[in-house]
């Protein structure tokens, strides 16, 4: 009996032990696994850690620099994060945030872009205001030393006027003047005489082609800048060459100039100005500055010219050619004798007065100060003599059917623009007054 | 009422018309200094305002101030050009015609008695 105890108990012991050897073996395992699964969270969480301290340090810089970009230039730390929760958690802060930052920066694009044009087009308005004074006064005085003063004063002026002009440009505003048809020869001396070295400049070409009164100022002014540019990164004993060719369907101003050039990436970074494609922002130009290619670009998407700087000059410098296509021109002769077009109502003194036999030519031409111009009649005074000495002989009652249906039609005609000069010009009064002033 | 053109909306600017120089090469001009152009030069290298000029010069004799009046220029801007083309021959000028000499007081006198006696 007693020797079956100690049997017993050495199987209980047995037993006990087995259990607790199985235990302990399913323990360790459990343990081993729960060790491993614990590194594999600490490592997550350390990749985790990683990743959020990758976001801070370079996803999110990367994004205050092209927020425009639809998917972030730089991407996960970890590729095994992709797809997970975590991931998709990130990729929410990057957009919440590139959706503040593109609505920052397009505030302060706004009001900036709002205040610069409000201030330019004051600027402006004076500039055209003393423009306006300086010509008067070159008009007014005869003495070659205040001409030389005035000269001066005048050419500061365009300058500084231009840059106003193309400032405000950039920032959305027009380029504020209306001007008549003008020969495109005239338009690239208009635009030379906005810039510095004018007189480095040399203009070569004969076209009979004018451009268009709505597009006048546009080319002036992106001419003036690229002649600016062309002046400015050249010697000054050099040249700047200007080309004016009629070509198939249009026309061409070509700007060549003898300066140091530009490298492959300044030549990209210009051709993606001068597209005028996506929208400057005026906040992002170097500095100091540079405004030129910009404005030119705006100015060709808005006005549909285009223009091109990745040519080499046969001088060694830059190659600018402006194409001014079909639609933006018109033919030269019929710019001559147009009357000016910022003032479309007949003037019914003129037309009244003047329907006297003798004046077969149209009605005549006025001067800056107001006064008629004389034109020469030498050659039709001996044609005008034998009709008026052939006249009679033909006639009955000292003037022809014709003649008198000519005189009563412009009779009439005089009256009816009278009157209706006299109801529009009553009307028109105030509004014509503020122009002057408003502008710019 | 008439349509004046503003003088400041001048699109090319004098200082580009006379290539920056405001002193005539002569001194001998007027506003009524009568200007005739010569026939047998050409106009080439002429600048627009220049060849303007002497078209408006061809027919016959025009005066400074009327020449000034036709190109929209203002007078001292052209005796620059007028005396530029003088230089290169392209116009000679003829003295205006000299106004009526003031005659002797005592004529005067005597006409304006004589025409007292008879009326």
């Amino acid at each position: 009996m007693t020797e079956r105890i100690p049997e017993a108990a050495f199987w209980c012991v047995a037993v006990g032990l087995l259990a607790v050897t199985v235990l302990l073996l399913r323990q360790r395992g459990i343990t081993g696994r729960q060790r491993s699964r614990n590194t594999e969270l600490a490592q997550g969480l350390r990749a985790r850690d990683e990743e959020l301290r990758h976001l801070v340090a370079v996803r999110l810089p990367a994004l205050e620099d092209g927020p425009h970009q639809p998917h972030p230039a730089v991407g996960l730390l970890d590729a095994r994060l992709a797809d997970t929760d975590f991931a998709k958690c990130l990729d929410s802060v990057l957009d919440r945030f590139s959706g503040a930052v593109e609505h920052a920066q397009s505030r302060a694009d706004q009001s900036a872009k709002a205040a610069l044009k409000a201030s330019m087009r004051s600027i402006q308005a004076l500039a055209n205001e003393q423009q306006v004074s300086i010509s008067e006064m070159q008009d007014r005085h005869d003495h070659p030393d205040v001409l030389r003063d005035l000269l001066e004063i005048d050419h500061t002026n365009a300058q500084f006027g231009r840059r106003a002009q193309a400032i405000a440009v950039l920032c959305g505003s027009w380029p504020g003047r209306q001007r008549a048809t003008s020969a495109l020869i005239e338009v690239v001396r208009g635009a030379t005489s906005r810039v510095r070295d004018y007189r480095r400049i040399r203009i070569n070409g004969q076209v009979d082609i004018a451009v268009e009164s709505r597009a006048v100022e546009p080319v002036v002014l992106a001419v003036a800048e690229l002649l600016d540019n062309a002046a400015r990164h050249s010697q000054p004993n050099t040249s700047v060459e200007v080309n004016v060719q009629s070509v198939h369907n249009g026309a061409c101003v070509i700007i060549d100039d003898a300066g140091v050039g530009m490298d492959g990436q300044a030549t990209e970074h210009a051709a993606a100005l001068l597209a005028g494609r996506d929208a400057v922002d005026v906040t992002r130009l170097d500095d100091p500055p540079q405004f030129g290619f910009a404005v030119i670009g705006v100015l060709a998407a808005r006005y549909g010219f285009s223009v091109s700087v990745d040519t080499r000059s046969p001088y060694g410098g830059v190659r600018a050619v402006v194409f001014v296509p079909a639609a933006l021109l018109t033919h030269a002769d019929t710019v001559q004798e147009a009357p000016t077009p910022a003032d479309p109502t007949p003037t019914p003194a003129l037309t009244t007065t003047r329907t006297s036999p003798r004046t077969t030519e149209p009605a005549e031409a006025i001067t800056a100060g107001g006064l008629p111009k004389r034109r020469r009649r030498a050659p039709q005074a001996s044609a005008t003599a034998e009709e008026r000495t052939a006249a009679p002989t033909e006639e009955i009652g000292g003037r022809s059917a014709e003649e008198n249906a000519r005189r009563m039609g412009a009779f009439a005609r005089g009256t009816r623009f009278g009157r209706a000069a006299q109801d529009a010009s009553a009307a028109d009064e105030a509004p014509h007054e503020n122009e002057g002033n408003t502008q710019g | 009422m008439t349509p004046r053109r503003r003088p400041g909306e001048r699109l090319v600017r004098s200082y580009v018309v006379t290539d920056g120089r405001s002193h005539p090469s002569r001194n001998t001009l007027d506003l009524v200094t009568l200007l005739i152009a010569a026939d047998d030069l050409p106009l080439t290298g002429l600048s627009p305002e220049k060849r303007r000029l002497m078209e408006l010069c061809r027919p016959g004799a025009l005066s400074v101030a009327e020449v000034a009046g036709h190109l929209e220029l203002p007078v001292s801007v052209t005796k620059v050009l007028v005396a530029d083309l003088m230089d290169s021959g392209h116009i000679v000028t003829r003295a205006p015609v000299p106004s009526a000499r003031p005659s002797d007081a005592r004529i005067l006198q005597e006409v304006l008695d004589g025409l007292r006696a008879r009326l």
